[in-house]
């Protein structure tokens, strides 16, 4: 494993302030010039239980969180107990009941709260790893304030390691490297970025996991970028109100995950019915039913792709990372404008809750496409959007002729949307030994697994982005390729059904994981040489 | 036509009709609705192009074909939220909602709550005949208890509710009104205070239905 890449993980109970605590290392990180994947697991509670943070940083491009731990950080005892798998001979664990032992209660009691004791950790690891001690107080002091006494928990948890620990430096080239202007975003906020970017002003959602941080983000910024952020009675209202607001002439869009997405189903059949171009950013996480809330899955797609009664056009699009949330997000905006058809975001909880080092987000672009539908209040082009089978005024047909004429209109719809759809990407040499096909988050995982593997050159790897509907290049990409391995992070493998439901495609391997947890690098490079 | 209100503006709207008539039975006081509407946003002065009218799904609902506005023939029950995002979205429209009882305060009940809470400026228009009409005659949340219908040929087990109390419950200072939906004069003076109310605005319209209602007096 090159050794230019570290990781550092968190560990502690609830309401510790594991997340922020990462999120502020990972900022120091990214201070520091590094690029950083962060991966964060909790249980579905405010207080207690057990979460974690980890980040991994290098100065080289990186894709996604290593599984195996440089440095471990376990702000109550026991924390780390059940990470031993994470850890090799050279992990350092910092705990109060591990070798490199801290009484963190000791440290804490003279500032008068054990709050701070996630800051003095904090401290532990950015003197392990070298850092500038005085950029690392400066952006401690920016995240809390100057009068914090956090500042001074940095200081006291920086001196300990400095009297303490100073022979078990992790690493000294960490000191080097300089900011290149990155920015940490969360797939939720990519997803909410790319709509403030491709001209989104109208954004309804219930809150639930892991869905409700573009929720929180929309509505934070919502003065700002003018921006109508509902949080209305139940899913079922938050699909109604943005089909309302694309008709009256907003870009909207809804947020939700699996279950709130199945109450959104038959307002999905409306918006194609109606010609309603809303955008439903669908952030998976593993069902049937509540199933487990704060953790990952790919379980959606086929219910994601065939959502709603009736037959229509839709779109579902699946990002593999965070920038690709920013990027398909636009893209769907402006596809819902084009075709006036619902568009579906596809993603997880993996990407939408993982952090990622990107340079920043808020002064990307995104070209609008913009819809030619007649509004309301443009005079004499009077219409209605009508959930009956309709004329192209919106009046309700019934004789047959008109109708077979309205659903072949539809068909007709869908070869240009065949059209419009993004891409498959290609990763690797067209005449590679082997083909990997996947979909989404596990786009990260395996890209890192590669990069770690002597023999990558052996694959080569298609990203499929569009779901539905699939690229018709899609059959020319696969076809050259005899070894061919699909990786999902489902049970049933349900890209693998939906390809050959389309195209020729017999895959000798299927690498499927569905236990809530996402893939991990060196997970998959066992996986890929077995 | 019976009893225009005069007005002295020149109205804008001076034929919101479409091509296709009425298809509710002979008889049927939809129709008092459907002259309701048009005389209230006559008298009102409304540019045409600002109105919006999302109809749920129902006998009442089919109106959507017999005008030609603005318009979205909604999914049953969801005609309220459909609505608030049509205002919410743009505010110088004027929104109407027209449904039913079991449009309205069946399926949409929770939806009808939710925004009678609220200050968004719609106009909820609901053609109550305690019955599910174009289904052929089942009960509604407004069936007397007891009524015998085709999916309660035992008798309805539940007490109706009285949508105006309720709305009123969850805002005191709504707009809500229950009118004789067989009275031209009261359905189009109702219409055109709950068009001019800056709010939530209910007019419940008590009717009976011409060809199922029978069987509530059973």
């Amino acid at each position: 494993m090159p050794s230019n890449v570290f990781t550092i993980k968190i560990a502690g109970p609830a309401g510790a302030g594991i997340k922020s605590s990462g999120l502020l290392l990972s900022n120091i990180l990214v201070r520091h010039g590094f690029n950083i994947r962060d991966y964060v697991e909790y249980p579905s509670l405010v207080k207690g239980g057990h979460n974690t943070y980890q980040v991994s940083f290098s100065k080289d491009t990186i894709y996604t969180a290593r599984y195996q731990v440089d440095l471990f950080l376990s702000l109550q005892p026991k924390h780390w107990q059940q990470h031993q798998s994470e850890f090799t001979d050279k992990t350092i664990i910092i705990s109060e009941d591990a070798v490199t032992a801290v009484t963190l209660k000791d440290l804490s009691t003279p500032l008068g709260s054990r709050i701070y004791e996630n800051t003095i950790c904090l401290a532990i690891a950015c003197y392990l790893f070298s850092f500038d001690l005085e950029l690392c107080k400066k952006i401690v002091s920016n995240n809390f304030g100057a009068e914090s006494p956090n500042n001074q928990a940095f200081q006291v948890g920086f001196d300990y390691a400095k009297e303490h620990f100073a022979s078990q430096i992790i690493s000294t080239e960490t000191q080097v490297a300089t900011d290149n202007g990155q920015t940490i975003h969360d797939g939720n906020e990519s997803f909410g970025w790319g709509f403030i970017k491709a001209g989104g002003n109208f954004y309804s959602a219930y809150p639930m996991s892991p869905s409700s941080g573009t929720l929180h983000f929309l509505a934070a910024k919502q003065k700002e970028f003018g921006i109508q952020v509902i949080h209305p009675e139940d899913e079922i209202a938050a699909a109604s109100l943005a089909a309302g607001a694309s008709f009256a002439g907003a870009r909207s869009a809804i947020g939700t995950s699996g279950g709130g997405f199945a109450l959104m189903v038959e307002s999905i059949s409306l918006c194609g019915a109606a010609d309603l171009g809303v955008v439903f950013y669908l952030v998976s996480r593993p069902g049937p039913a509540t199933g487990l809330p704060t953790w990952t899955g790919q379980g959606d797609l086929l219910f994601t792709v065939n959502a709603g009664h009736g037959e229509f056009n839709k779109i579902v699009l699946a990002p593999g990372d965070q920038q690709e949330t920013f990027v398909l997000g636009g893209v769907a905006l402006n596809l819902a404008a084009k075709f006036n058809i619902p568009v579906i975001v596809l993603s997880d909880k993996f990407i939408a809750e993982s952090s990622a080092s990107l340079p920043d987000l808020a002064n990307q672009k995104i070209d609008q496409v913009l819809s030619t539908k007649p509004i309301p209040g443009m005079p004499g082009k009077e219409y209605m959007a009508n959930s009956y089978e309709h004329d192209e005024e919106g009046f309700a047909i019934e004789d047959a002729e008109p109708v077979k004429v309205s659903v072949e209109k539809r068909l007709a719809r869908f070869e240009e949307i065949k059209k419009a759809i993004p891409a498959p990407l290609f990763y690797g040499s067209k005449t590679a030994k082997k083909l990997i096909v996947s979909w989404g988050s596990t786009k990260s995982s395996i890209l890192e697994a590669l990069s770690l593997m002597a023999n990558k050159d052996d694959f080569a790897f298609i990203q499929l982005t569009s779901m539905w509907p699939l690229n018709p290049g899609l059959q020319s990409l696969i076809t050259p390729f005899k070894d061919i391995t699909v990786i999902e992070n489902n049970a049933h493998a349900q890209m693998l059904s939906l390809i050959k439901s389309q195209f020729d495609f017999n895959p000798q391997k299927v690498l499927l994981k569905y236990d809530g947890r996402p893939f991990f690098p060196e997970e998959l490079v066992k996986l890929l040489n077995e | 036509m019976t009893d225009t209100p005069t007005t002295t503006s020149t109205p804008k709207i001076d034929n919101i009709r479409s091509q296709i008539a009425p298809t509710w039975c002979p008889g049927c006081y939809d129709f008092i609705m459907y002259l309701g509407i048009e005389n209230a946003l006559k008298a009102l002065d409304i540019p045409k192009e600002k109105v919006v009218i999302v109809y749920d799904i129902g006998c009442i609902g089919n109106m959507a074909d017999f005008f030609k506005t603005y318009a979205v023939h909604a999914l049953h029950g969801r005609s309220i939220p459909t609505a608030v995002g049509i205002k919410l979205a743009n505010p110088e429209l004027t929104v109407i909602v027209v449904g039913g009882d079991g449009g309205i305060y069946g399926e949409g009940m929770g939806h009808f709550i939710a925004w009678a809470r609220s200050s968004v400026d719609i106009s909820v228009f609901v053609s109550n005949n305690n019955l599910y009409s174009l289904t052929t005659g089942q009960t509604s949340p407004t069936t007397p208890k007891g009524s015998k219908t085709k999916s309660t040929p035992l008798g309805t087990s539940n007490e109706p509710i009285d949508p105006v109390p309720l709305a009123k419950t969850v805002n005191p200072s709504i707009d809500a009104v229950s009118v004789d939906g067989h009275n031209p004069i009261e359905v189009i003076a109702a219409f055109k205070s709950a068009i001019l109310n800056k709010g939530f605005s209910l007019v419940d319209c008590r009717q009976n239905c011409v060809t199922f209602g029978k069987q509530l007096d059973s």
